[in-house]
């Protein structure tokens, strides 16, 4: 009786999850405009997939025929139990407005809930795309039954899996609730670990493409025989069946039979989690023992070089701000899906390459910082303390200043001093010199750039990652800065090679073409700064 | 001056909960006996412990040491407790992507509260806070006082026994303010019992039976108004104000009211 009542309500607060993501989705007219460029960028892929995956169904006479078919039938149950870990560590460990849930039904079904409206979640991001390449499978194979034995396959796994993977993702937590070090620790292993990932999948593309990867061993060592022989059910009734096989049957019992004993195991867990405070706490918010990270001493100075002006002050709060939050930076992760390919470039570049590669890449990286840091969102960073800012005798153009300041003094050091360490891996001194100065005359450039059009499209919406709330830059604004900086700086960079290597003689078309290049640098900047100013001094709350 | 009072009609029913995070003690053997019917009104400074007593009690914290008993029931039998309260935390617990209607109707279904009578029980109540005219608009949308409002409706939906309400005049306008009040007094009037935490003193002098006052984890002063400000050494004519200012000010001061 309670069961049933359980799932009823589970399934009621699942209902109501998903429908509240799907509002969140079409909330904003950004998030539809990034919605539609994912879709046509991700669907315009598909699309023409599809012609291939039509021809492979119509070939297609066995199942050994699909390539590392038990490798992939491995893969699946394994990725989406990773899948819903993560998801739970990161955002559905806890049920929004939990003083009204768990006052209102049991924890089990809150729990099947959250499940349910995830498992709805990942059916439209990811089964949506695979039940389209499925039905042009089958379309191709000619047998329409496989649709249907497809998801009677699918959804006690997905089923298992989320369960299982909620369930140690909620264990993660209470660990992590009773070991604030550990969290902290292993905060920092999962960011380097996730930035490795992104680099390693960088390359998987090619070498998968270059037969470099040791698939076949990959196969022989990893596949679980029953898990595919299961998977493989889903073939039934069509001329890609796979004989009877026993292990197949055991398995979706298994299946079965663990779907309600991961149910109950990560009720408990969540009730654990839900019903414990933390180790810190109560009304006043921390305890005496996590005062002395949240405590400072002494009042705000501002160091020297920087307190002689209004900006300076403002640049050293964004630093101190900075350093105490750094996760209000995590937008700077885009990066790194820019740096695969030029990893590989610098691992695989011969030894008279290397020094002058990453002269430039240090130069190049000096420059995303200084203008990515701060500037991408500079009104929605400061639009809470504008009742103070702006009505201060500080001017808006000091606290425009004060946002490129804090960038340049991020990213010039990087952009001077890699250049100048390479020096030791056989860069010329004068390269060196030269690709040090265009880095901190580009951190300068981007700095200014990035304030004028994080001025242009500010985000308002607080965000909560990695314990932080904040707000992060739009996504398209943090692409267009990427898209203008980077062959900006790439142009700048290559004709400082060229030139300090003698490859380039003085000519008008060189004089023309290099006066122009600045002009045009300068000038956005300028003006993109500019711009920053004029939407602080006439910024108005709506 | 904790109660004691072990009376089988007692709505809510605490017995020395003590609650510490690491080295900090934030309950300190707070003992509560409130009587089904009372409003309750529960003050103390910042940081007392209001908020930490307010989620023992609903069974959403646990207490390090101690108990509680809500309508009989033991607050860890959550699904035989949910019946029996509704909690307005200070943070209404609505969702922005919901209007009011939809709102409601979603905590009516998980209330099980039959569908005929859940639509007339929320039309009732819309209309009593004047928010029918916007009951379709996302909750998104509204101000301060309309979501105070929404929420309140939703905590009082299933007609609860033991009502608990943490700030709900807060920020509120002097309109809005007197609806939740006068509510309050329909709630109690119906035979329920309100516990109530508030800093807004005339409201707890307005609708409270009985006045706990909560400081450093303690409870240092309980009974009528009347009597709480008569022991707060105030010369008997002071506002609730004055007595709490001296029962939370300094603890040499208490001596004649805790112990009483």
């Amino acid at each position: 009786m309670s069961l049933r009542r359980d799932v009823r309500h589970g399934l009621r607060i699942g209902r109501a999850e998903f429908v509240r993501s799907l509002r969140g989705y079409a909330s904003e007219t950004r998030r539809i405009i990034g919605l539609l460029l994912l879709l046509l960028f991700f669907g315009g892929s598909l699309l023409f997939s599809l012609p291939a995956v039509y021809v492979v169904g119509r070939g297609a006479q066995s199942v050994t025929e699909i390539p590392f078919f038990d490798l992939v039938a491995t893969a699946i149950p394994v990725g989406l139990a990773l899948l819903a870990t993560f998801r739970t560590l990161e955002r559905i460990g806890r049920v929004e407005n939990e003083s009204l849930v768990l006052t209102t039904v049991h924890p089990r079904a809150v729990v099947i809930g959250l499940i349910t409206a995830e498992i709805c979640r990942i059916g439209l991001w990811f089964g949506l795309p695979l039940a389209v390449v499925a039905a042009t499978f089958t379309a191709g194979l000619g047998a329409p039954s496989l649709l249907l034995t497809t998801a009677v396959v699918a959804a006690p796994l997905a089923c298992c899996t989320t369960v299982w993977g909620y369930a140690v993702g909620v264990a993660v937590l209470r660990a992590f609730k009773r070991l604030p070090g550990v969290r902290r620790t292993l905060k920092v292993v999962g960011f380097v670990a996730m930035v490795g990932l992104v680099l390693v999948s960088q390359s998987f593309g090619r070498l998968l493409a270059e037969g470099s990867l040791p698939l076949e061993w990959l196969a022989a060592t990893l596949t679980v025989g029953p898990l595919a022989d299961y998977l493989a059910l889903a073939f039934v009734g069509t001329p890609l069946a796979r004989p009877f096989s026993a292990a197949a049957v055991v398995t979706f019992a298994a299946i079965v039979a663990l779907t309600p004993v991961g149910l109950a195991v990560a009720t408990r867990q969540a009730s654990a989690l839900w019903f414990t405070d933390r180790a810190t706490g109560g009304d006043r918010g921390s305890s005496a023992a996590g005062a002395k990270a949240t405590d400072s001493t002494g009042g705000f100075s501002t160091p020297k070089p920087l307190a002689g002006t209004n900006g300076g002050h403002v640049a050293w709060g964004l630093l101190v701000r900075g350093v105490r939050h750094p996760q209000k930076f995590t937008h700077l992760v885009m990066l790194v899906f820019f740096l695969g390919p030029l990893g590989t470039t610098i691992v695989q570049s011969s030894a008279d390459g290397l020094g002058p590669l990453l002269a430039a890449s240090g130069a190049g990286l000096g420059t995303y910082l200084a203008g990515a840091t701060f500037g991408l969102n500079p009104i929605g960073d400061d639009r809470p303390q504008f009742p103070m800012l702006l009505l201060t005798p500080t001017a808006p153009r000091e606290l425009v200043r004060g946002r490129v300041l804090a960038g340049v003094i991020l990213g010039v050091p990087v952009a001077a001093a890699l250049p100048l360490a390479t020096v030791a891996l056989g860069t010329s001194p004068l390269s060196a010199v030269g690709f040090a100065l265009v880095g901190v005359f580009m951190c300068v450039a981007a700095a200014a750039f990035a304030v004028g059009i994080g001025a242009a499209y500010p985000i308002y919406e607080e965000r909560e990652f990695w314990g932080a709330t904040t707000v992060v830059p739009s996504t398209l604004v943090l692409m267009a800065f990427m898209f203008v900086v980077g062959p900006g700086t790439v142009i700048g960079l290559v004709a400082t090679w060229f030139g300090v290597t003698g490859h380039l003689s003085a000519t008008p078309l060189l004089a023309a073409g290099l006066g122009l290049y600045l002009l045009v640098t300068v000038g956005v900047s300028y003006g993109s700064y500019r711009y920053a100013v004029r939407r602080y001094r006439t910024y108005t709350f709506e | 001056m904790p109660s004691t009072n072990a009376d089988a009609d007692v709505a809510v029913e605490a017995t020395d909960l003590r609650k510490s995070y690491g080295s900090e003690v934030a309950l300190d053997g707070v003992s509560l006996s409130i009587p089904s019917g009372t409003v309750y009104g529960f003050l103390g400074p910042n940081g007392a412990g209001k908020t930490t007593t307010m989620r023992i009690l609903t069974g959403l914290s646990q207490p390090t040491s101690g108990s509680v008993r809500i309508c009989g029931l033991d607050v860890s039998d959550r699904r035989k407790l949910a019946p029996h309260v509704g909690y307005l935390p200070e943070t209404p617990p609505l969702y922005d992507e919901f209007s009011a209607r939809e709102q409601l109707d979603y905590v009516a279904d998980l209330r099980d509260i039959p569908s005929e009578t859940a639509e007339a029980r929320i039309d009732d109540l819309l209309d009593q806070f004047g928010l029918v005219g916007d009951a379709n608009k996302r909750i998104g949308t509204y101000s301060k006082g309309m979501k105070q409002k929404t929420a309140f409706i939703q905590s009082v939906l299933h007609e609860p026994d033991v009502l608990f309400l943490d700030e709900p005049t807060s920020g509120l306008d002097p309109r809005a303010a007197r609806q939740i009040r006068t509510s309050i007094g329909d709630v109690a009037d119906a035979g329920a019992t309100v516990f109530l935490s508030t800093h807004i003193l005339p409201v707890v002098e307005a609708v409270a039976d009985e006045v706990g006052v909560l400081f450093d984890g303690r409870v240092v002063a309980e009974g009528t108004p009347d009597e709480v400000k008569s022991r707060a050494q105030t010369g008997g004519e002071g506002s609730l104000e004055d007595a709490f200012l001296a029962v939370t000010s300094d603890e040499t001061q208490l001596s004649g009211v805790a112990d009483e």
